[in-house]
């Protein structure tokens, strides 16, 4: 399994029948896991087949303590039976509290893309199971390093440069290709999203706002993505929209990265459309065609007008990043989501290949310490002060809206 | 490294590593099924006749009559019924053609690990809908959605979730084959109109390809060449993809296909039903060497139109609605009798769930209570019946 296009320079053919395609089309797997899970012992008091496999999940893996809680969820940290020395997350999620319409939205967007997606820089969900409680359990990979949020903040400890932001920008890059592959939005790129393995490794993390873009002709929320890393056609209440909205949430992270502030941290909805004006440009009909048709495009008076900053601008604020660096920056800031790189063209920059060349993961700095060390202030995440978790309320109030 | 396309994403997908079975794997599955229901059926009888027994204190009750059971066809003619219920009132609901499917598909994966006599169909079926608003992103509030059921609650709707996403392995993804038919569709329309890419194997141009597009055995009279226009060609591949997407729509959804095959095959098999002469045309265009994976793939794809051409229809006829009277009144007779009540069981299992929050303190106390009350019962109604007839 590929896990990034850039890795062959082959291009991916979009033709529908491939050589590949046929020879998985001929070939049907042998390793159907009911016909190997035959019940041994047959009677057991009418208990059903899937109550059955749910209970052996359930039984292979024990909870042990709480490692934090989280809007929807309790996390713990647990281990399988079978090897005490193993580390999961168990992702306890509150089923039957105030959502009164049976299972939420978000837990079942996490676990629905979640059971789908499997790359080395998406957070692995190894299993599912439900406690006799009626709670959904998320057995998850354990990230015991915290998120990039933490080691962006922590400017006094941390030192980093280019060739880590390159190493994190890559695996983020990575991560949202595949998802867009799969024809996945994530809708919630940010720092504190961006979890880091044992290992160093990038894990995208939080699928609570995901879904699918299969079909073009559907249209779809805007109150989508956390403020500071929402793209203009969503401040704009666009309802048709790309993977081009996660591309423009990558390039706020890439950006966040090198100042190591939030790059575009609105207060309201209004504040940020004016800080992209200014640190990118105003959208207007003659860079962004049909950008006025916008339900919620703001007309802007011509004296107000700033034009579309120039390279010249971005090196000035980012020129660690190399003119190379600024030059990728700049294709995923493009106001107009068609121009906007793709995911695959942000891989596909010559950024990459060029000087420096990314840290190797196992080198990348990391927290110290691990959980014990941390303290409250850092796991706290941004843009939680003044709105708790992005738009949580908002988005919970607009599930009817995406019809 | 591969490339990533299409079928190797589709080899990662739960529907691949979880719902995909041979035939025969598939009728051992719903062997199994069935026999641990009728088992757990039995139990639950048993255990019913007996507390009946031991309160009548009745000395002469004849041994618990073998009761009949539901066959495997018998449950998969109700599924099946269900299923086509379920796509009615999709329909009356205004929802769109994904959720329809994902809904059905929902049913008729829960019921390879359960069967009717345990949990009805009747019952699961708004609860497999309302899910697929949800994961489809139809959203639709519960109370909206209960307000189109013609008699159910909102608890009616939701105790079963539980069930249903266990018996559903927790995979909310179904993959169909629509949208591969709509690109097909595209592609076999360039071609037609002379804009498809010219063939990388034998050669052959656009142009080429358009004219040989042109005469293609025409669908019914067999053998016999007609020369047409481009723009009949058009209308013959329209004429193919309405009555294929209809296929997709039914009887791909009502058959075993999403078990037995991938999306690519259900949809080129649709075609191939469609109309066969375009459809292996189609196939030609792509694979235009013949290699063992070739017809490999033809042979799939005409079992699996075989299939798809034995879907019951979407209205059953008198006959079949007398034998499925016949079944449901059968499974009256046969149905497990703990779990009947689902609201009950969801309140229930909830309420234990409770339990296990709450601290020692609060279960000790329950407990205490819990005691003392049973204590008094006893010293109102005399011991309990089993406590005497035990010694
Ligand atoms: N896979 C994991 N490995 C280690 N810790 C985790 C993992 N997932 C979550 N956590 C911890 O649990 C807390 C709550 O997680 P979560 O419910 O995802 O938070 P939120 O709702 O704020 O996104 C996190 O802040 C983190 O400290």
């Amino acid at each position: 399994m590929a896990v990034s296009p850039v890795v062959t320079h082959e291009a991916t053919s979009n033709v529908k029948v491939t050589a590949a395609k046929a020879k998985s089309l001929a070939v049907r797997t042998n390793s159907f896991p009911h016909k190997t899970e035959a019940p041994p012992e047959k009677k057991q008091g009418g208990q059903e087949l899937a109550e059955r496999l749910n209970h052996e999940t359930k039984e292979k893996y024990v909870k042990d303590k709480k490692l934090g809680e989280g809007t929807y969820a309790i996390v713990y940290l647990g281990h399988l039976k079978a090897d005490p020395l193993s580390k999961v997350a168990i992702k306890k999620i509150k089923v039957n509290t105030e959502y009164r319409d049976g299972l939420s939205m978000d837990a079942i967007r996490e676990v629905k893309y979640l059971q789908e997606l499997s790359h080395p820089n998406i957070i692995a969900l190894h299993a599912v199971f439900s406690s006799k409680n009626q709670n959904l359990n998320l057995v998850l990979e354990f990230l015991p390093l915290g998120d990039l949020e933490m080691l962006i903040k922590d400017s006094e400890g941390i030192r980093y440069g280019t060739a880590e932001v390159k190493a994190w920008m890559g695996m983020l890059g990575r991560a949202v290709w595949f998802c867009h592959e799969n024809f996945v939005l994530h809708r919630d790129i940010k720092p504190n999203n961006l979890f880091i393995a044992a290992d160093g490794e990038v894990k995208l993390a939080d699928f609570g706002l995901a879904r699918s873009f299969s079909d073009p002709y559907r249209p779809m929320t805007y109150q989508v993505i956390t403020r500071w890393y929402r793209p203009p056609e969503l401040l704009y209440g666009a309802r048709f929209y790309s993977g081009a909205v996660d591309v423009w949430s990558m390039g706020t992270v890439f950006a966040e990265l090198i100042l190591r502030v939030p790059f575009l941290a609105g207060n309201t909805d209004i504040h940020q459309l004016e800080l992209i004006c200014q640190a990118v440009g105003t959208p207007t009909e003659e860079i962004w065609p049909g950008v006025s048709k916008l339900e919620g495009y703001v007309g802007y008076e011509k004296a107000s007008i700033v034009p579309v900053r120039g390279k010249d601008f971005y090196l000035a604020r980012f020129g660690t990043a190399g003119p190379v660096g600024v030059d990728l920056l700049m294709s995923m800031l493009a106001l107009d989501p068609r121009k906007r790189s793709t995911a695959r063209q942000m891989l596909e920059h010559r950024w990459w290949t060029s000087d420096p060349r990314p840290t190797a993961k196992v080198d990348l700095p990391r927290k110290g310490g691990g959980l014990e060390k941390m303290g409250d202030d850092l796991k706290r995440r941004g843009g939680e002060v003044e709105d708790g978790r992005g738009n949580k309320v908002a988005r919970k109030l607009n599930f009817g809206a995406t019809k | 490294m591969a490339i990533l396309t299409e079928d190797d994403l589709y080899r990662t997908s739960t529907q691949y590593r979880l719902w995909s079975f041979t035939r025969e794997s598939l009728s051992s599955l719903r062997c199994t099924t069935n026999e641990s229901a009728a088992d757990g059926v039995r139990a639950a009888l048993y255990g019913q006749k007996a507390t009946e027994q031991s309160s009548k204190q009745d000395s002469n009750v004849s041994p618990t009559p073998e009761v009949d059971y539901l066959s495997v066809d018998e449950e998969q003619k109700l599924v099946g019924y269900y299923c086509i219920q379920t796509m009615k009132f999709a329909d009356f609901c205004d929802f769109p053609t994904n959720v329809k499917a994902t809904a059905v598909q929902y049913l008729k994966r829960f019921y390879l690990s359960n069967s009717p006599m345990t949990y009805h169909p009747k019952e699961m079926m708004p609860s497999a809908l309302f899910l697929a608003t949800k994961t489809e992103n139809h959203y639709t509030s519960l109370e909206s959605f209960v307000s189109m059921l013609p008699k159910a609650t909102a608890e009616d709707v939701v105790a079963p979730e539980f069930l249903l996403t266990q018996g559903l392995r927790f995979t909310f993804d179904v993959r169909h084959p629509h949208r591969g038919l709509e690109g097909g569709f595209m592609d076999l329309l360039a071609l037609a109109t002379g804009k498809g890419q010219s063939n990388p194997k034998t050669g052959a141009s656009p142009a080429q390809l358009q004219q040989h597009m042109i005469d293609l055995e025409p669908v019914t009279d067999r053998g016999k060449k007609m020369s047409r226009s481009a723009e009949e060609v058009v209308r013959r591949i329209q004429n193919a993809h309405s009555k294929a997407k209809e296929l997709l729509k039914t009887s791909a959804l009502l058959t075993d296909a999403y078990f037995l095959y991938t999306p690519s095959q259900i949809w080129l098999s649709s075609l191939f039903f469609a109309d066969e002469p375009l459809a292996r045309f189609y196939i030609d265009s792509k694979f235009p060497t013949q290699s063992p994976l070739k017809s490999t793939l033809l042979t799939a794809l005409q079992t699996c139109a075989t299939l798809l051409r034995s879907s019951a229809s979407a209205d059953p006829e008198d006959s079949e609605v007398k034998e499925l009277k016949r079944i449901d009144k059968k499974l009256y007779k046969c149905r497990n009798p703990e779990k009947i009540d689902l609201v009950g069981i969801n309140k229930a299992q909830k309420r234990e769930g409770h339990e296990d929050g709450l601290d020692e303190k609060v279960i000790k106390k329950r407990k205490m209570e819990r005691e003392k009350l049973e204590k008094e019962a006893e010293d109102i109604f005399g011991p309990a019946l089993g406590v005497k007839d035990g010694k």
